[in-house]
């Protein structure tokens, strides 16, 4: 095998495919996606007037001061943006996307006029909203909010549950209760969940390690696929255009097979870069305060060095697996319609982990999941998943690797003999009888 | 003189067809080297053992005079019966690609490309993808690429078939140009007319066997001794019964007649004005199909 003639394919199939407009919008989706569900809904909610100047009239005279004092000077959870909020003057709720510069003005004589000129402050945008306390609320009167617009509605509730924690604190002094008791004495109870296994009770990974497993899970399973079925394409192309001849003409078989295998696993290993890049920058903690689709309390774990490792070296050899099988496929058969059969043959090896994808990451070290994330065919799929949820032990990892290896280059092996005689055969559908006979020729 | 590529008792046979039985053949350099056959002769297997695409079941291939490696396949234009191109590269692209596994650096072949590119009408067009190209332009494309890389030895497969005129005349000045610089080129046709023209050396191929090779005049000379034009009135169709006469192919009152090596010519003539009325009876070259003709009722 000549490398330069490997690297002349491999750069054909790199460059060829990187230079479509296809394959940036598949490369880039994924991250505009994750980054749509996760970063864009905190980041919108931040710029649509999360920030309200506010104008507090109170009736009662026994709310307004306060609300104000709550508005401005709200506790956060989280003691930076505590520090922040203080610093700046400003409250924040608390998943920090709303905050207020609040302040109170009193009732005037005359409501009606006192009510046009806030109206008149709101439209020349001196203000964004004001609320008035009729002396009502303590009889289920609705609080009056004024404002450009009321669509605001996380504005709106952060400023609702603020009224409502001080029209309930005035309750309960009126009933002689102290608020702080009752706060006090209202906690609620959490749950620490501990499995229980072989090894005894131990606390269970977290549901964001979870979601990080089946997200990597899915790239894994996507990019497999994806780019086995471009080696397959590109192997029908060639065959169909009968440029094939040419071009092993001055490279052999062997050489033209590697170099396609290895220009597109390259090319993947690109579109991977940029997609684990992207799931690194949101998995790193602080840069999305709030995933959106996550539910309350979960955050994702970041993305360890041996993870990635994993990751890529399992991509590169699932990969090459997958993608050798697709080439002696695809040299084996006319066209896309004719290799689909065996193409959907060749799929029971990704769909089988997807089916066991769940037990897998409820128990990574059951029995089950241990011996099928040993068998090539489906380590590339489920070791990731089981590294994700928890790292199995050493020696497991390096038969995983060992085994796979051995498998991948049997299957270069292997299917290189198919390729080598598929590539120049043209006419009737091969049986899967003749393609076997393909592989005991010389 | 070494052959620049010789083969010496070829064979391949796929289960228990047999394309090609027994090939020998000599290519001396700076030559046109004709190999001839009809269709399913086992021409195109024959050049494709030699690209080593096909690898034969038995005998020996030389190039260059040692046996072949695959660096010398990187010295070789082949040109395959089957056309075929990348559909979506650019012609640019496309012919760097060929340069490139043919072992050139894309700096250094780029001058050579945009040159031939001119010298075609093909420059406009560079940067379009070939599946924009007309059948024509494609065709164009197909021969740079096979002879850019300036190989010592052109291999083509029915180079003709298919070709417009223009491209034709093109390739007629380009096996010109690689002869005179001392190359050689290998084409397959079954065309006898066109080899006629072309070629200094020819192969016969019939059924998987040579059955004739040499230089193209040498053989005219041997087997043409006993060649004759007749131009007749009467039942042509009897010259054939004659014992003497091995072949004779009429067309339009022209007879080109061909007599056994030990016939003698006079003699033919006086039986023939028993039975005819003579115009013309003269000798002359033999038409390579005649002698084709020959050699296959000869090797049968």
């Amino acid at each position: 095998m000549r490398l330069e003639n490997v690297a002349v394919v491999g750069k054909r199939e790199y460059l060829q495919r990187a230079r479509t407009k296809a394959f940036w919008i598949m490369t880039l989706i994924l991250p505009l996606f994750i980054t749509a569900i996760s970063v864009l809904p905190a980041l919108l909610l931040s710029k649509s007037k999360a920030y309200q100047r506010l104008v507090v009239v109170d009736e009662t005279g026994k709310l307004g001061a306060d609300l104000v004092a709550r508005l401005n000077f709200r506790e956060s959870p989280k003691p930076k943006e505590a520090a922040e909020s203080s610093g700046r003057r400003r409250a924040r709720d608390e998943s920090g996307m709303v905050s207020f510069e609040a302040q109170a003005e009193r009732p005037a004589a005359d409501r009606k006029a006192q009510r046009a000129a806030l109206d008149r402050q709101v439209m020349e945008k001196k203000i964004d909203a004001w609320v008035w306390i009729s002396p009502g609320v303590f009889a289920d009167k609705p609080v009056e909010y004024h404002a450009r617009s009321v669509s605001n509605v996380f504005t709106q509730d952060a400023l609702r549950d603020e009224l409502s924690s001080i029209v309930r604190q005035a309750r309960f002094r009126q009933a002689g209760i102290d608020p702080v008791r009752v706060e006090e004495l209202s906690r609620s109870v959490s749950l620490d969940p501990q499995r229980v296994s072989a090894k005894g009770s131990r606390a269970e990974g977290s549901l964001g390690a979870a979601v990080l497993a089946i997200i990597m899970f899915f790239i894994l399973y996507v990019s497999i696929i994806m780019w086995g079925q471009q080696v397959m394409q590109g192997v029908l192309e060639e065959k169909g255009s009968r440029v094939i001849e040419v071009v092993i003409s001055a490279v052999t078989p062997f050489e033209l097979m590697m170099g396609k295998l290895l220009g597109i696993c390259l090319l993947g290993l690109t579109q991977l870069t940029i997609w684990l890049g992207t799931l690194l920058v949101i998995t790193t903690p602080g840069v999305v305060t709030a995933m959106a689709f996550l539910p309350p309390g979960v955050s994702l774990p970041t993305l360890s060095p041996v993870m990635l490792i994993n990751f890529v070296l399992l991509f590169i050899l699932g990969f090459l697996a997958y993608a050798t099988l697709y080439a002696g496929i695809g040299a084996s058969f006319n066209n896309l319609q004719e290799a689909q059969q065996a193409a959907g043959f060749a799929m029971i090896f990704v769909i089988i982990p997807v089916m066991i994808m769940y037990p897998v990451i409820n128990d990574p070290n059951s029995r089950m999941a241990t011996v099928l994330s040993l068998i090539p065919m489906f380590t590339p799929l489920l070791m990731p998943l089981r590294i994700a949820v928890d790292m199995p032990p050493g020696w497991q990892l390096a038969l995983a690797y060992l085994l796979t290896i051995g498998f991948v280059v049997g299957m270069v092996w292997f299917c290189s003999k198919i390729y080598r005689v598929g590539i120049l055969m043209y006419g009737k559908k091969p049986t899967f009888k003749e393609i076997w006979k393909w592989t005991r020729y010389a | 003189m070494t052959p620049i590529l010789e083969l010496r008792n070829v064979r391949k046979a796929y289960g228990d067809f047999v394309a090609v039985a027994d090939v020998s053949m000599a290519v001396p350099p700076g030559s046109i080297y004709g190999l001839l056959g009809p269709n399913g002769a086992g021409k195109t297997t024959t050049l494709r053992m030699i690209m080593n695409i096909t690898p034969q079941d038995s005998g020996e291939i030389q190039v260059f005079g040692h046996k072949r490696t695959s660096e010398d396949l990187q010295r070789i234009g082949y040109l395959p019966e089957e056309r075929g191109l990348y559909r979506r590269m650019t012609v640019i692209d496309q012919l760097v690609f060929l340069a490139e596994i043919h072992g050139l650096k894309k700096a250094k072949i780029l001058p050579d490309i945009q040159h031939w590119l001119e010298r075609v009408d093909l420059a406009p067009w560079a940067k379009k993808k070939v599946e924009e190209l007309s059948k024509g332009m494609q065709q164009k494309v197909q021969l740079i690429g096979t002879v850019l890389h300036q190989p010592e030895l052109l291999i083509l497969d029915e180079p003709f078939s298919g070709l417009d005129p223009l491209n034709q005349e093109l390739f007629r000045d380009l096996l010109s140009e690689y002869r005179a610089q001392g190359k050689s080129v290998v084409l397959s046709t079954h065309g006898m007319e066109l080899a006629e023209r072309l070629c200094d050396h020819i192969c016969l191929i019939s059924h998987g066997r040579a059955v004739l090779d040499g230089n193209l005049k040498e053989i005219k000379r041997r087997v043409g001794g006993n060649s004759y034009r007749v131009v007749a009135e009467g039942d042509l169709n009897r010259l054939q019964e004659l014992p003497e006469v091995e072949q004779a192919a009429v067309n339009n009152g022209v007879v080109k007649l061909l007599l056994r090596p030990d016939a003698s010519g006079p003699e033919t003539l006086r039986r023939m004005v028993e039975f005819l009325e003579v115009h013309e009876f003269r000798s002359e070259e033999p038409e390579l199909e005649q002698i084709f003709l020959k050699a296959v009722r000869d090797a049968a």
